[in-house]
């Protein structure tokens, strides 16, 4: 039976087959399979969130074998372990509407993900600070572009300097935007062009077969 | 949306000329595929940086990091799977610690589940399998802000060569490609939304942009048909740019929306 | 050892990165514990917001979309907050949709702290005038289930409390909505453009981060959104419109100084570059080994 699961070619086909059920009903009128399709979606988005019970069974187990290692962090992993035990009991027995579980989300989770939102800022700044030299003239004007639309992009500017507004438009409204239809053009058509060697058996990495077993 | 040229009672309105442009893209493909000599592609300085940054990290002694992205599998995914199981080969050949940070996202444990395979297939057919460890592809979190803590962890802590971080990033890779920097790895990453694009390009020692990480795999194949697929974005992107101007001239000089209506049939 | 001089433009050019960190970090500290309260400028896109907003009439209904966690939430709250306070004001009705798990957080926070007040004083109320249906919008499917039919789709609320008898009974489809505000932190949900404004022409605003900024631009430009307010920044402009002050005009002092003092980092690196990284670079390349 192993062989079924392990064949190129019938999972090349399943791809195609599932390819055609998403693809024939957005081009052509089926509402029937348009329906199968959209059922499909949601359910294989259903399946796939039931993957976080294998999560955390791999997270208890590398945290297990760290802490009886006593490798680098040990520590960590215990708080990890009792933290997360607690929020799923708490989660699954009292609701995620419980006082203790929003306690425990407001109190950890969110401050904690705020923490890392806000690094960010530092990070981009010490980006542009290191990255930001005008090495060659097209470097200069990318500076000097940046920093026109950094200084407009700055609200105490427009009160002081209310001239530099036309210029940081026509450089976010002109350039920006054209870059970021063009981003959007090349991207899709890469996208596209990948998904067609998928489908014509030429990138199989995704079905987990090296280029020597293809 | 403007009024379309035609309209056709079995195809909803707006596609037709999409059907048409993906029918056109297929056979261009195809054909593509075909091809007997290698076409001129030209050098993206990214992936042919993968090599050294590998090569590097085992002259050091340091391990490499590769991440695929915390999306569930999108094209960028599957063209970063792609470069995982390239980098792994090398790492296997040349007895390099390779590590891969996993999660970030809500299915991002399905997509683990092909990465280990890969990693592992590539140890196999390097004829180490017992060099292979799955606890160095940790699955660190669901949640995008909890994977970014454990990878920066795994960098403050294991001190790569490279990291080579591709595939579907949101905010989470500029801290990455930051603290990558920080610990004075080589960064090669892929900017797949344009929001983090610049931030990226800024942090990052080489970046892929736009449509070099789709072309990533046929790119490292070195494969003459593979390569030739890359030709028909190209033609693609010209076709676009075709459009573009003409549209632009009918509408501003002729004062017509043909080319609106022609996308919208 | 005599150790050497490090001259200022050597270290305008080799600097240690924390020295940003810590600048930055007491640039932006400083004005928030004591806020200065610079003047700011309202730009057009903030007017054309409040113009879209200020259209609707009481009892329309608006789907209140929000596809950010916690950490998206404090660059989009004083934008989320202002609209808010505006659409309460009018007397719209709301079914907030989330598009993230780590939305219902932000739903605690935004209706049982935040606008808890300004919904008693406006005498708003949850049931009658706004509902909050949870994370309904995993993706694009469900997206398109419930706009085709709606009642089918949905059934209850975020806490399994039954819909039925409720303003939302008048949603049949995505045509029965009037307006879809959207807060994104660029992951948001596709399916709102594709399978709502283009199907039933319904209007769409959205409030973006500041990266996905360009994204939504350009579906402004397209017409696919009437308008678009500019992360933080708009919505502090937009407290400022409705006179009603909040996080965001606290915040724009420190954004101000903040981008300032990375200009002045660059400018800092360049003169480092130029006057000290170039020469040494050409001295090496003459000097005889």
């Amino acid at each position: 039976m192993s062989w079924f699961f392990k064949s190129k070619q019938i999972q090349l086909s399943i791809l195609v087959f599932f390819f055609l059920v998403g693809f024939v009903p957005y081009f052509f009128k089926m509402p029937p399979v348009e329906d199968f399709a959209n059922n499909l979606t949601r359910i294989a988005a259903v399946v796939g969130n039931f993957t976080i019970v294998i999560a955390v069974y791999s997270q208890w187990r590398r945290s297990l074998r760290f802490i009886r290692e006593k490798r680098k962090g040990w520590a960590y992993h215990i708080y990890l372990l009792i933290l997360m035990s607690m929020m799923i009991i708490i989660g699954f027995t009292l609701g995620e509407h419980h006082t203790a579980y929003k306690w425990l989300v407001s109190t950890i989770v969110t401050p904690l993900s705020s923490v890392f939102y806000g690094i960010l800022a530092f990070y981009m700044s010490s980006a542009c600070a290191r990255a930001f030299r005008a090495r060659s003239p097209k470097a200069a004007f990318l500076i000097i572009a940046g920093c026109i639309v950094l200084l407009y992009q700055a609200p105490l500017t427009g009160a002081f300097l209310p001239g530099i507004e036309p210029y940081s438009l026509f450089l976010t409204d002109n350039l920006g935007m054209a870059l970021s239809r063009m981003f959007a053009i090349a991207i899709v058509t890469g996208a596209i062009i990948l998904n067609m060697r998928m489908l014509l058996g030429r990138e199989l990495a995704f079905l987990g077969f090296a280029r020597e077993e293809s | 949306m403007a009024k379309p040229l035609l309209e056709i009672p079995i195809i909803p309105t707006g596609r037709f000329i999409g059907l048409v442009l993906l029918v056109i893209l297929a056979i261009l493909a195809i054909r593509q595929m075909r091809a007997k000599k290698m076409p001129f592609i030209r050098r993206v300085a990214a992936l042919d940086a993968i090599d050294d940054a590998v090569g590097r990290c085992t002259e050091m002694g340091r391990p490499v990091v590769v991440s695929y992205g915390i999306g569930d599998f999108s094209y960028s995914v599957i063209a970063a799977l792609s470069i995982l199981g390239y980098v792994a080969k090398i790492c296997a050949e040349t007895d390099t610690r390779l590590i891969v940070p996993t999660g970030g996202g809500h299915s991002s444990y399905v997509v683990r589940e092909t990465a280990v395979d890969i990693v592992r297939s590539q140890y196999i057919l390097a004829g180490k399998p017992e060099t292979f460890r799955e606890e160095d592809m940790p699955f660190l979190s669901g949640e995008q802000y909890a994977y970014t803590s454990g990878y920066t962890g795994i960098l403050i802590r294991e001190r790569p060569g490279a990291t080579i971080m591709t595939g579907s990033h949101a905010s989470e890779a500029v801290n990455i490609a930051e603290q990558s920097n920080l610990v004075g790895a080589i960064t090669i990453t892929s900017g797949t939304y344009v929001s983090n694009m610049a931030a990226l390009a800024c942090a990052s020692d080489y970046i892929m942009l736009m449509d070099e990480q789709p072309a990533a795999g046929a790119y490292l194949s070195k494969n003459v048909d593979q390569i030739a697929t890359i030709r028909v974005q190209d033609i693609y992107k010209a076709l676009a740019m075709v459009l573009i101007v003409v549209g632009l001239v009918l509408m501003t000089v002729f004062k017509s929306d043909l080319i609106l209506r022609l996308l919208d049939t | 050892m005599v150790e050497k001089k490090v001259s200022l433009l050597q270290w305008m050019a080799t600097y240690d990165q924390r020295w940003v960190y810590l600048i930055l970090f007491l640039v932006v500290l400083g004005p928030m514990v004591s806020p200065i309260g610079m003047p700011i400028s309202v730009s057009a896109s903030t007017r054309n917001w409040y113009e879209k907003v200020t259209a609707l009439k009481k009892g329309d209904i608006v789907l209140d979309s929000w596809s950010t966690e916690y950490s998206g939430y404090m660059e989009l709250k004083p934008g989320l907050l202002a609209t808010h306070r505006m659409l309460i004001n009018k007397g719209v009705k709301l079914f907030v949709c989330l598009g993230h798990p780590e939305g219902f957080a932000v739903a605690n926070v935004v209706f049982e702290e935040e606008l808890k007040s300004y919904m008693d004083k406006h005498n708003y109320k949850y049931g009658v005038d706004y509902i909050i249906l949870g994370y309904v919008f995993p993706n694009v499917a469900s997206t398109i289930a419930a706009v085709t039919n709606f009642q089918d789709a949905v059934k209850t609320d975020w806490k399994g409390v039954s819909i039925k008898g409720t303003f939302l009974d008048r949603i049949k489809t995505g045509a029965d909505i009037t307006m879809i505000v959207d807060f994104t932190t660029g992951a948001g949900n596709p399916g709102l453009i594709d399978h709502i404004v283009l199907r039933f022409g319904t209007p769409m605003i959205q409030n973006p981060i500041g990266v996905s900024l360009p994204g939504a631009l350009a579906n402004l430009d397209a017409k696919l959104l009437q308008a678009v307010l500019a992360s933080a920044r708009g919505g502090a402009e937009l407290e400022y419109l409705i006179r009603e002050p909040g996080p965001g005009l606290i915040m724009m002092d420190a954004f101000s100084l903040g981008h300032y003092m990375v200009i002045i980092f660059i400018i800092i690196g360049n003169i480092g570059y130029f006057g000290w990284t170039k020469r040494e670079r050409a001295r090496e390349r003459t000097t005889i080994r």
